[in-house]
């Protein structure tokens, strides 16, 4: 036992808040497919119980009932699988995936699925701010709007926006693409180094080095490829926005810094 | 006194990681039966849109984000498959292992994971039990 005044700190180096929780083995599983309540889950639990179906039950479909709007539900899923989330998720949902694809029967809070890496989020209702921040690839499609610095620093993949888009979306935007068929807040595309904006609907204003750009047959075929996978309908008549590469100087940096954005 | 300065790598490729060469680096049969939608989440290619064949040392490459290199392709590329060609031989690359950041998986990965991420299924998995590395002779600092 500590003494009166003694110090004693533990830590996880993983940085874990809850480094002691264990899967709460709550999940039914029937023919591959698992659902489980998260209700009166912690954040951890409600992880570690979609790692454990994922990775040691061989499930592949998992349904989370009852999410809460908990910040930081599925995150770090590495691995080809399907999972539904029968509710709104809070901050950081579904980041630093790799594989899976998941449908969100709800809201998502800011930065969902910020550092994707590959999969399919399909998110039925709104998105806050930051969505797809530093997104790497896959798709991001949100049935509702987006909020502002959509695709900040995006590097890959696809955001739709079926919605409006709030201010700066797409800053510092380096790569992939952004399909936005609502109206678009200002600053659209300030100071993007490359990738690719269409908009529908209105733009406020256009930010730093982001210029109408030319449309091609491979533009329009993108377009209605996801629009099809997607069963959006048929799609509006967008508008298409790239970098005017005043600010592009990929070629003097060192190669290590481009491979940052590969 | 004498000083030398230490070896620059300023292009970390995917051999140098790994100390050799691969053969699907250097013969176009072994990529053929690569199927790109089966090994990508969804209906299309999904990640692999944003791959495509680029140039290292002069050398057609691909990116492997995964270890942070290049991996150079050594057996001519018909024209119009430049693409194709660069994203089966990174598939190819990532479900053989052979790829460096998975080979470091198994020592130092911090959270269970399969081994061969989302490009092969059933893959074993890593991360169950992993502990920091201790120093030999280190101890903490007083009041930790």
């Amino acid at each position: 036992m500590a003494a009166v005044g003694e110090r004693r700190v533990s830590y996880d180096a993983r940085g874990l808040a809850e480094p002691h929780a264990e899967a709460p083995r709550v999940a039914e599983v029937e023919d591959g497919r698992a659902v489980f309540d998260a209700r009166d889950l912690t954040t951890r639990q409600i992880n570690l119980e979609l790692r454990r179906l994922l990775y040691e039950e061989d499930v592949a479909d998992v349904t989370v009932q009852n999410p809460g709007s908990k910040h930081s539900l599925g995150v770090g899923i590495l691995t080809r699988c399907r999972i539904t989330f029968e509710g709104s998720l809070g901050y950081f949902g579904c980041g630093l995936v790799d594989g899976p694809e998941v449908h969100v029967k709800g809201r998502v809070g800011w930065s969902a699925c910020e550092n994707m890496m590959s999969g399919v989020v399909v998110v039925d209702g709104n998105a806050g701010s930051l969505t797809g921040a530093a997104l790497r690839g896959g798709d991001v499609v949100v049935k509702g709007r987006v909020g502002a610095r959509s695709g900040i620093d995006q590097k890959g993949g696809t955001i739709i926006s079926l919605g409006d888009a709030g201010s700066m979306t797409g800053f510092m935007m380096q790569r992939g693409r952004q399909i936005l068929c609502g109206d678009v807040g200002p600053g659209l595309g300030d100071s993007m180094y490359d990738g690719t904006i269409y908009v529908a609907g209105k733009v406020k204003s256009l930010g730093i080095d982001c210029v109408p750009g030319e449309w091609t047959d491979a533009d329009t075929e993108l377009i209605e490829r996801k629009f099809r996978i997607y069963g959006l309908g048929e799609p509006p008549a967008f508008q298409k926005f790239v970098c005017g590469k005043k600010l592009y100087n990929y070629d003097n940096l060192e190669p290590s810094e481009r491979k940052l954005v590969l | 006194m004498a000083t030398r300065e230490p070896e620059k790598i300023r292009a970390i490729d995917a051999e140098y990681l790994a100390g050799r060469r691969f053969s699907y680096q250097e013969d176009q049969a072994e990529i053929e039966d690569v199927d790109l939608l089966a090994a990508t989440p969804g209906e299309d290619l999904n990640w692999l849109e944003d791959v495509e064949l680029l140039e290292e040392d002069g050398m057609p490459a691909v990116f492997d984000r995964y270890s942070n290199s290049f991996l150079k392709i050594y057996f001519p590329i018909p024209a119009g498959q430049e693409d194709e060609i660069a994203r089966k031989v990174l598939v190819k690359h990532l479900q053989s292992g052979s790829s460096y950041g998975i080979q470091l998986k198994e020592k130092h990965t911090k959270f269970p994971q399969p081994e061969l991420g989302p490009w092969v299924d059933g893959s074993p998995t890593v991360g169950t039990d992993w502990h920091p590395p201790v120093l030999e002779g280190w101890e903490p600092p007083e009041g930790h």
